[in-house]
């Protein structure tokens, strides 16, 4: 429906794949007020269809590709698209949000988002050029890894001159094509990893989406907005994390602060170090591996790296992989890394499930109760392990189903690193137990993202104390509230770090960043009362550049308080959804390894008070004992309950 | 003798991974890091033996240093 907005295209694609037929979606401007765009937009839209009911695996599910008003926009950071859908991972709603240029080319196209639905008879891309969509048969492309297929897409693309029109495209590989439960959807070297949304795409019997066009991204008060983009670039290149860590280190930088902290997830989380921690990290990976440091589109920070394969110049593993594939299997072999990550990527399969499985196996054959082959440490043959995992062979057939299934087959539940069904990210949460609640809650499952990431806060940007309740569930809502929005906009979660005020994190010993410290656990209250009333913040931060330069893009009126309560919207809205497909507090759970036993025997809090971090957060969110969001809640923000 | 390591933007700063020092003390040796000078090197989280220290710390030998600069975002 057309907008009176700016950063909106004003029209949502519905497609059944099974009747071929196409139609368009109706979202109004009220809807765009409230759920503004990104993973909050996808969710209202899965919201009006599901009843709880439905399967992933079935044509009852459907996945929901979005962009924000932001996408594409020119502020910084602001190239990201989502895919939502029901999880055969988890049996939930997922998001999985993405960079590269596949969220700018769909807006080009004319859209904000597309719906598809159904299933093809047989392999399929689809072509969207300004709004038009073309079936093609993908029998050719079908059983390619994901390079290959990107580089035949673009064959199909090119130009009567030769010249390859200019397209944004996702795909999936082998493991989407054979539905293992967490293959990912890849575009140019950007993953949508988590949650298994390639397997989704492959039931469907889709390769591909390619998505070109020329029409103009609206911005509603351009001179403004330029000005303000220029202020924020300098100010993110200006931010010890955006402007000196990631772009110098990526993410990978943070492996030898986990270590330092405890927080290096080694040998299937039982440990917190590891040993050869330095073999694995950033800085040898900057010093020795490094080529040139990437970016997404309009992003000043350029977090991703880039390093040489069997001669070809490749995307490099991301903090997660590093660790998930280096200590989380003891395993200081770096190049090795370099080369799972690509193959991974390749087949199309989130590396971090695929490692902590991969873990969980190894972990059950040292103990006795599962003899598949696998030891910790022992690496040679792990490249034909991830092949088979992706076509579902021998042992691959097994571990593409996740740890989660496999731990209640073979046992081991305690040391199976999930939540929800989704295997944890690479921090090690006994000494970081604020995350460990937000592992626990996110709505998509073991997410740090998701979960709020109070490890910032927990030893990494700040040094609040990493094993005390206090003050952490009231932080992890304010944190997930404001990157559900931030990402709903269509802008990385990575220009949220930039809310924190650079002297803190630039003067670690300052007297004013130790009294940060030491007060903020004792903050909670107050950071209750703004998450209760994120209205009483009716202006613009100068730390925080998101709610002007939305208001600039979009027309809208966003003052920081507006923002927050629709990140907290979008964050209902996924627990309801989640609801009604069984989502509770007994859901909300960490392994017994995490909230039983202590990680350092000389310290009794190094593990999970997940229980009483529970109970505060569950108060802190309006929500009832057993974790639900109420009517009277859901109603203050303009949610439908079914 | 204290066997001083770095980490994080620090060490690319610095060009050196890890050396020895003769400093006797915390403040001596942030005077005495690698292309970088004592006022940046105040902004250094620092563990000594994997604790935090006082300013004033002085070390004992065979400690070892740590020079770590804050980061986020993974």
């Amino acid at each position: 429906m057309a907008t009176e907005y700016g950063g909106y295209m004003g029209k949502v694609l519905r497609i059944n794949l099974t009747t071929r037929e196409v139609d368009e979606y109706p979202f109004s401007d009220r809807e765009r007020e409230l759920f503004i765009g990104g993973k909050t937009m996808a969710a209202k839209i899965l919201s009006d269809h599901f009843k709880g009911t439905e399967q992933p695996f079935s044509d009852e599910n459907m996945m929901v590709i979005t962009t924000g008003p932001m996408t594409g926009s020119g502020a910084p950071s602001s190239s990201r698209f989502n895919i939502s859908t029901l999880s055969p991972l988890t049996g939930y709603v997922t998001s999985s949000n993405c960079g590269g240029n596949f969220g700018y080319y769909l807006k080009k196209a004319g859209l904000d988002a597309l719906i598809v639905q159904g299933h093809c008879e047989k392999p399929t891309w689809l072509e969207i050029n300004s709004g038009k969509v073309i079936f093609h048969e993908a029998d050719d492309f079908w059983g390619m890894k994901t390079g290959a297929t990107q580089e035949a897409l673009d064959e199909k693309m090119k130009l009567p001159n030769g010249r390859v029109r200019k397209n944004g495209k996702i795909c999936i590989g082998p493991a989407g094509e054979n539905q293992v439960l967490y293959a990912s959807v890849v575009s140019n070297e950007r993953v949508a990893g988590r949650g298994g949304v390639g397997a989704v795409m492959g039931w469907m019997r889709l390769k591909a989406i390619c998505a070109s066009g020329n029409k103009e991204i609206s911005v509603k008060e351009k001179e403004k907005m330029v000005a303000h983009t220029q202020k924020w670039f300098k100010y993110l290149r200006k931010h010890p994390l955006t402007g000196e860590q990631l772009p110098k280190l990526g993410t990978a930088g943070l492996v030898s602060s986990m270590q330092m902290k405890g927080l290096l997830s080694t040998k299937n989380y039982s440990e917190g170090h590891f040993d050869d921690f330095e073999l694995i990290s950033g800085e040898r990976l900057a010093e020795q591996y490094n080529i040139v440091n990437k970016g997404c589109l309009t992003c000043p920070i350029r977090c991703s790296r880039t390093v040489e394969v069997e001669g070809k110049a490749v995307k490099g593993p991301e903090l997660e992989t590093l660790v998930l594939l280096g200590s989380g299997i003891c395993n200081n072999n770096l190049e090795a890394v370099l080369r799972w990550n690509y193959e991974l990527d390749e087949l199309g399969m989130d590396t971090i499930s695929c490692a902590n499985t991969i873990s969980y196996a190894m972990e059950a054959n040292e103990k006795g109760l599962w003899d598949n082959g696998l030891h910790f440490s022992e690496i040679d043959d792990l490249s034909a392990v991830m092949e088979k995992i992706a076509h579902k062979e021998g042992i691959g057939a097994e571990l593409a189903l996740g740890s989660k299934r496999l731990s209640e087959k073979y046992g081991g539940t305690e040391f199976a690193i999930h939540a929800k069904g989704m295997e944890l990210a690479a921090y090690e949460p006994r000494k970081a137990v604020g995350l460990g609640l937000g592992y626990a809650v996110s709505n998509r499952g073991g997410c740090h993202l998701n979960g709020g990431y109070a490890v910032i806060l927990e030893g990494l940007g700040l040094s609040v104390n990493p094993t005390t309740y206090h003050g952490k569930a009231d932080m992890t809502m304010l944190m997930q509230n404001l990157m559900e929005m931030i990402s709903a906009s269509g802008q990385c979660l990575f220009t949220s770090y930039a809310f924190f005020p650079a002297p803190l994190m630039s003067h670690p010993n300052s007297w004013y960043t130790k009294l940060v410290n030491a007060v903020l656990p004792y903050c909670g209250g107050a950071v209750r009362i703004l998450n209760k009333f994120p209205e009483i913040a009716a202006i613009h931060l100068p730390v925080f550049h998101h709610t002007k330069g939305f208001e600039y893009v979009t027309g809208m009126k966003m003052p920081f308080g507006r923002y927050m309560r629709c990140g907290e919207r979008g964050y209902n809205l996924e627990r309801e959804l989640n609801r009604r497909f069984g989502v509770d507090a007994t859901k909300d759970a960490l392994p017994k390894r995490l909230t039983d036993v202590v990680q350092d025997p000389k310290d009794p809090n190094s593990k999970v008070p997940l229980e009483k971090l529970k109970q505060v957060y569950y108060h802190a969110r309006g929500w009832d004992d057993n974790g639900l969001p109420t009517k009277k809640l859901l109603q203050k923000l303009n949610i439908e309950a079914k | 003798m204290v066997n001083v390591q770095l980490y994080g933007v620090a060490r690319l700063q610095a060009g050196v991974s890890s050396f020895t020092s003769e400093a006797k003390t915390l403040k001596e040796l942030r005077g005495m890091l690698p292309n970088i000078t004592k006022k940046e090197a105040e902004d250094l989280v620092v563990l000594v033996n994997g604790s935090g220290v006082k300013k004033s710390y002085k070390f004992k030998d065979g400690d070892t240093v740590v020079f770590l600069s804050p980061a986020g975002g993974g």
